[in-house]
Parts: C-alpha cells; sequence; structure tokens
C-alpha cells in the first residue's frame, strides 16, 4: 500500500539553478500512511448556490498598461486551519492570481498582417502553486488553459479597432485550487477538476485587466463553475448527484462532472464553454426535467453572474481612479 | 505647464509640453532639472519621484499567506513586488553517489586541510569550524536552490514563456551565491539524523548469563548518521517590476526563510525510507544567522561623457571636485534604473552589539563612486538595515 514518490526528473537547464543532482522527494507524513485519513475532510459550509467571496483589484502593476489581482476568500476548513494550525498539510487551498495586459502594441516586424488586433495568453503555475511543485517550463495543462483563456476572450474583445497591433497578456497563478481531497486516492471520477475553477478565476481576472487597459470590449466576460457531486459516504447510486456553483474539489467526495462559462450578461452569451465528466449518465432529481448538462451550463451562467457582479464593481472602481487623478 | 493667463491665446502657442511627456522624451534632461534645480528659484534638489536623494520607497511585507509552501512572503517596495516561496524536499542519502566517499575522505580530512591552510590555528573555535562545514555541505550538495522569474508580466521587456533572460539568471546567481556566503541557514537544521539501534549480532541467541556481560557492550552506541537533507528550493516571481529587483528579491527571500517552518523527519527502519509529522507543533523553525539587508544605489551624472572627453570643458572637471554633476541615488525606481550606469549594491548586517557588518559589496559600471562615497553609503545602508528590521518583526 505504501507508495512511494517518485524523484522528480532533474531538468537540465542551464539557465536556471537545478538544485541536487540526484533529484529531491517530496516529503511524506506518516499520518497519510497510517490510515486513510488522518484528519477530517473538509466539508463544504455554503449553500449550493453560495459563492465564495472574490477579491479583485486592477491596476497594482503600474509598469503593465493593465492589470488585475485575484483571490479566492479560503473556504471555511482552510480559514479554521490558518486560524488555528495544527497540522502542516493544509485541508484545501484558494485561488490567488495576478495578470498583466501589455498592448495595445506593433505586433512584431516578422509578424504577418492581421486586421485585428491578436491576443496572445500565457497562463503559469508558481512552482509553489500547487501541492505537487510544478515545473519551471510551461506543461501541458497551462498550455491548454492559455488556449482556454484565448477564446474565452477573444469572443468579446472588438479585436478589429486595432488592426496590425497585438496584446500579451500573461497570468501567474501563485496558489491553485486542489484537484480533489489531499487524502483521497485517485477513483473513478477523477480529473483536474481544480483546473476549471483556476480557468474561471483567469477569466474574471483577464477580463478586469483588459478593462483596465481600456481596450473596448462587447461586455465584462466573467467565468462561472458548476458542478454535479455525489457526497454520500456509501456508494448509493439511488441518490441522485447535486449541482453545486463554485465547488471546491476539496470539499466534496466525488464529483461526477463539471462545467466552466464565459458569459457576458449583457447580450446574454456564452464565449467559452468547459464541461468535463460523463454527464449524459447522469439522472438529475425527480422532477427536474432538464439533462445533466444543461443543468450544469444554467448553474455554470449563474455563478458567472455571481462572478460579474464583483467584477463590474472592481471595473467601477478602475474607472473612478482614472476620472479622479490622485 | 498650459499657460493660465487670459492673454495667452493671442501669442502663437508655445512647445510646452506637459511634464508626463516631457519626461519621456527627454528623461535625462527632466531628471536633471529636478535634481539640479535653478539657485534663483531656492528649491531643494529633489527627484523626479519626490524622494529624496538618500531616501528608500515605502516597504511592506507579508508572511505565511501562501498555503502550499513552508514558507513564504511578499515584500512590496515601492511598485516592485517580489512574492517568495519556500518549499523543502527531501535529498536521501542514499540517492547522493558520492556520499560514502565524500562522508569519509572530505569532512574530516578536507576539514583538517582547511585548518592546515589556516596555520596552526587548530584550536580555533568550535563555531566557526561548523560554520566552514556548513557551507561547504550546502553548497556541495546544493540544498538551497533559489529562482528567480521575470517573465510574470512584470515589465514589458520580459516577454512570459521565454527562457528566462540575463537579468533574472544573474539575479538568481547573485542570490544563491549571498546565501552561501552569508551563511544565512544552518546546514544543521537541514539534517536528518538517524540513530542506529544496537542489536549486536548474536542478539536472538543471547543467553540470560551473557546478559550482563554484555551490558557494558551496548553502553558504546552507533555513531548517528545523516539519512537525509532538506532541500529548500526557494523560488520568486517578481510580480511587479518597476526597478531596483533585487533587493526586493533578496528582502522577500530573507522573509520567506524567517517564515519557514520544517516538519519533524525522522528516518523509518520499516519503510526504509523517510516519514514526517504533520504536527505543526512538532514542526521547527529554521534558525537563521543574522539578518543580511541589501540596499543597492545607483549614480546619475549630469554629464555621464565628461569623463571621456580628451579635454575636459573647464569647470567640468571642477564640479566633479565638488560632487554637483553626480547625484547618489538611493533605490532606484525603473525610470531612474534606465538613466544610470554605475550602480552599488550593499549588503550588510548589524551584530547584536550594534556593530554593522558588509557582507557583500559590489560597484559596476562608472568611475564617480570613491572609497569615501563607499563609506557614506555603508552608513545609509545600515540605517535601511534598522528600517527592514522593524519591517521583517512586523511580519
Amino acid at each position: 500500500m505504501l507508495e512511494l514518490p517518485t524523484i522528480q526528473d532533474t531538468m537540465n537547464d542551464r539557465r536556471r539553478i537545478n538544485g541536487p543532482a540526484e533529484g529531491t522527494r517530496p516529503p511524506v507524513y506518516a499520518s497519510h500512511l497510517k490510515s486513510g485519513g488522518a484528519t477530517d475532510r473538509a466539508q463544504r459550509q455554503r449553500e449550493p448556490t453560495d459563492l465564495r467571496k472574490i477579491f479583485l483589484k486592477t491596476g497594482l502593476i503600474p509598469s503593465a498598461s493593465g492589470s488585475s489581482y485575484l483571490e479566492f476568500a479560503p473556504s471555511s476548513s482552510l480559514a479554521n486551519a490558518r486560524s488555528n494550525p495544527k497540522s502542516l498539510i493544509p485541508p484545501s487551498s484558494a485561488l490567488k492570481l495576478s495578470c498583466t495586459v501589455h498592448g495595445p502594441k506593433p505586433l512584431p516586424r516578422s509578424a504577418a498582417f492581421s486586421p485585428n488586433l491578436v491576443l496572445t495568453t500565457h497562463v503559469k503555475y508558481a512552482p509553489f502553486a500547487a501541492r505537487k511543485r510544478k515545473g519551471h517550463i510551461r506543461d501541458a495543462s497551462e498550455r491548454d488553459l492559455g488556449v482556454h483563456l484565448e477564446t474565452a476572450l477573444r469572443g468579446a474583445i472588438i479585436a478589429e479597432r486595432w488592426p496590425k497591433s497585438g496584446i500579451d497578456l500573461t497570468i501567474t497563478i501563485l496558489e491553485a485550487e486542489d484537484d480533489r481531497w489531499w487524502a483521497d486516492a485517485p477513483d473513478l471520477h477523477d480529473a483536474s477538476w481544480g483546473m476549471m475553477n483556476v480557468l474561471a478565476g483567469c477569466i474574471t481576472a483577464a477580463s478586469a485587466a483588459i478593462a483596465d487597459a481600456h481596450i473596448d470590449c462587447l461586455d465584462l466576460v466573467s467565468g462561472g463553475v458548476a458542478a454535479l457531486v455525489s457526497d454520500d459516504s456509501t456508494e448509493d447510486s439511488a441518490a441522485a448527484p447535486r449541482l453545486m456553483l463554485d465547488a471546491d474539489p476539496a470539499e466534496h467526495r466525488s464529483i461526477m462532472a463539471a462545467c466552466v462559462v464565459a458569459y457576458m450578461p449583457a447580450r446574454d452569451e456564452i464565449t467559452e464553454l468547459w464541461l468535463k465528466g460523463e454527464s449524459s449518465k447522469i439522472a438529475l432529481e425527480k422532477g427536474d426535467q432538464r439533462s445533466a448538462h444543461e443543468a450544469l451550463i444554467d448553474g455554470a451562467v449563474d455563478a458567472a453572474r455571481g462572478a460579474h457582479s464583483v467584477l463590474s464593481e472592481a471595473v467601477r472602481e478602475t474607472m473612478l481612479r482614472a476620472v479622479t487623478p490622485l | 505647464m498650459a499657460s493660465t493667463s487670459n492673454e495667452a491665446p493671442a501669442v502663437p502657442p508655445s512647445l510646452s509640453l506637459p511634464p508626463s511627456q516631457f519626461a519621456r522624451l527627454q528623461p535625462h534632461a527632466y531628471l536633471l532639472a529636478h535634481l539640479s534645480p535653478p539657485a534663483a528659484t531656492n528649491q531643494p534638489s529633489i527627484r523626479a519621484n519626490g524622494r529624496e536623494p538618500l531616501q528608500f520607497r515605502t516597504t511592506s511585507a507579508n508572511c505565511g499567506s501562501l498555503t502550499h509552501t513552508n514558507g513564504s512572503a511578499v515584500v512590496r517596495i515601492g511598485d516592485t513586488a517580489a512574492v517568495c516561496g519556500v518549499r523543502a524536499e527531501l535529498l536521501h542519502t542514499d540517492d547522493i553517489a558520492s556520499w560514502s566517499v565524500a562522508r569519509t575522505s572530505s569532512a574530516s580530512t578536507n576539514k583538517r586541510q582547511r585548518l592546515a591552510e589556516l596555520g596552526e590555528d587548530v584550536t580555533e573555535e568550535d563555531n566557526e569550524d561548523e560554520d566552514d562545514q556548513d557551507r561547504a555541505h550546502i553548497e556541495d550538495l546544493s540544498l538551497l536552490v533559489p529562482n528567480l522569474s521575470l517573465s510574470t508580466g512584470c515589465a514589458p521587456g520580459y516577454l512570459p514563456g521565454a527562457p528566462p533572460s540575463t537579468t533574472a539568471q544573474s539575479i538568481s546567481h547573485e542570490i544563491l551565491s549571498l546565501l552561501h556566503s552569508s551563511r544565512l541557514v544552518k546546514a544543521d537544521d537541514l539534517r536528518i539524523w538517524y540513530q542506529p539501534p544496537n542489536l549486536g549480532p548474536e542478539d536472538e541467541q543471547m543467553d540470560v548469563d551473557e546478559g550482563a556481560g554484555k551490558k557494558a557492550e551496548t553502553e558504546e552506541q552507533k555513531p548517528r548518521e545523516i539519512k537525509a537533507y532538506w532541500v529548500l528550493y526557494i523560488d520568486i516571481m517578481i510580480i511587479s517590476l518597476a526597478g531596483n529587483p533585487f533587493d526586493a528579491a533578496w528582502a522577500s527571500v530573507v522573509a520567506a526563510l524567517r517564515d519557514t517552518k520544517l516538519p519533524n523527519a525522522w528516518w523509518d527502519v520499516d519503510n526504509e525510507t523517510v516519514l514526517c509529522s504533520d504536527d505543526v507543533s512538532e514542526a521547527h523553525k529554521l534558525t537563521l544567522r543574522g539578518l543580511p539587508v541589501a540596499s543597492s544605489f545607483c549614480v546619475f551624472e549630469a554629464d555621464a561623457a565628461a569623463g571621456w572627453r580628451a579635454k575636459p570643458i573647464p569647470n567640468a572637471q571642477q564640479q566633479k571636485k565638488d560632487g554637483k554633476g553626480r547625484w547618489i541615488l538611493a533605490d532606484p525606481d525603473g525610470y531612474e534604473d534606465n538613466l544610470a550606469h554605475e550602480r552599488v549594491s550593499i549588503v550588510v548586517d548589524k551584530e547584536k552589539n550594534g556593530k554593522t557588518v558588509i557582507l557583500k559589496m559590489e560597484k559596476v559600471g562608472g568611475w564617480t563612486i570613491d572609497t569615501e562615497d563607499l563609506r557614506r553609503l555603508v552608513d545609509v545602508s545600515s540605517k535601511r538595515w534598522d528600517e527592514m528590521k522593524q519591517i521583517f518583526d512586523q511580519c
């Protein structure tokens, strides 16, 4: 049963300081080995339709034309662990990211002519962002996030107003979300659920940074996540999975399916939709005629509307700052 | 700048620019005008950002806000912000290829050699000796791994997704060498010891009679051995860059290391691995040697080419002597950083009795700063140390 962590590949990267050539192993906690769950599982204290509080502020990075910083309020288990630390293993984590926009600026000479604004997105985790140390070079999941983010934003930006120019959007994730509770073994329904929350946060933060850079958009895009979870301890198939908005994967035993949308409320338009899990096989509660994926999308849109209220408030503050100089 | 009087429209519009545009077009003249105001106006010489020449920007620090780190800190110096996270991982001595060789030879002979080189001063203090060994261990096994990243979109010049720029590489290495030379981290904090139990080979067939006789032998214990080391991955993300990244990065490293807690770890014979306890009360903080504080300065010259001219312009030489043609600016921001070529970086620490110790002094890019100036800057740096000490103690 003892599963030893594998030695991380030591990259032969001459431009960085690489550490011991022999490779290092992450620490193994004794309590983790003894029993499956040493501490109590994090429990969701919010209502199914309650979102975590979002802290969003723009204009913190003066050298960029637009910037924003986004933080999710820690869930109750994490907040408890912070105020009264007992274990070194954090029960869950809360998203923290910073986003910068550089541009619009002329495209490099070598680039082909473009009648529209060229949007480039980069999403990078800090090495210390997740439970497992991340590498310095972008991995597949980070590239994936970048592409999803680009599609989410491209639909909102009025690109034809800036021919032959481009903007660089960079997101640095200082703390990511967990994919599951740390003590759980990966099971059948396991996937990188944390990525979906990260993407939702990225979309909201990027939208604020673009507004801060004064780039014309159709509307502010905000991201939202909804998930179908079954929290029953017994694998009782009779109980229908419940729809949770802004689900923190660390707080649920099993996530069946999840959905993230990028949503523009003013036009009631979805610019990006990402659905994961076997939603077609899930039956909702009796009386609910919707199919599972319809319910998921509705839930995600509701969550995005919630995030939008925070976003519009942050952008309003930005504008007030621009109008009334210090 | 715009004229305010009513007759202004009658006069053809003059070529005046708002200050912000002038600053962009003629940065050198703009800063010079601030630093040397006309004598008639009676204005003090002040920098374009409103600071005194030797004034540092407001600094704030915040520790322990990142969940997945052993220690973390955010340091903001003006508009430059650095986030540092320390992650501890284990390096098993079994994995180190040269471990058994290195332990027998280098630990003893090397030390002896080193002492021999120092003269016959073998009766040196143990403390010093330990320090030497510390440094060798941490350096040889590279137990401290600092990496700085500028590709976070912190400034337009640094491309995200590209390999680390020259600046990032050089700051990473400066931090590494300063960590080594200041011997900030004690190697003893990073060692995981194991005391092998004394199980004699004949233990199993031991007779009751023999038991008494053997007792004496069991008294002498097997020597303790090091089973693993903690490796500290120190990652610094410069979130926002507005000049002087080194001071901010170094301050964040020191603050994060002060915040770092390592779990209690031991060698588990059954699993043949190192296990840790997740109990916070058993974890120990790092004991750091001192509190090194970095302060950087740049030199702004009114006429940078003066020294290179074959024929000195009259008065130029005189000006130089008076020190009027140049200004030493503490903690340069991004604007000043681009205008200065000569830089000084001083890292100081203070001992308990208030004595200032210089840990590093670096001066590059010019020739205007002399020993007298350096002495003055060390004084300024030691004042800065007091400020930073307060900030570190609060977080």
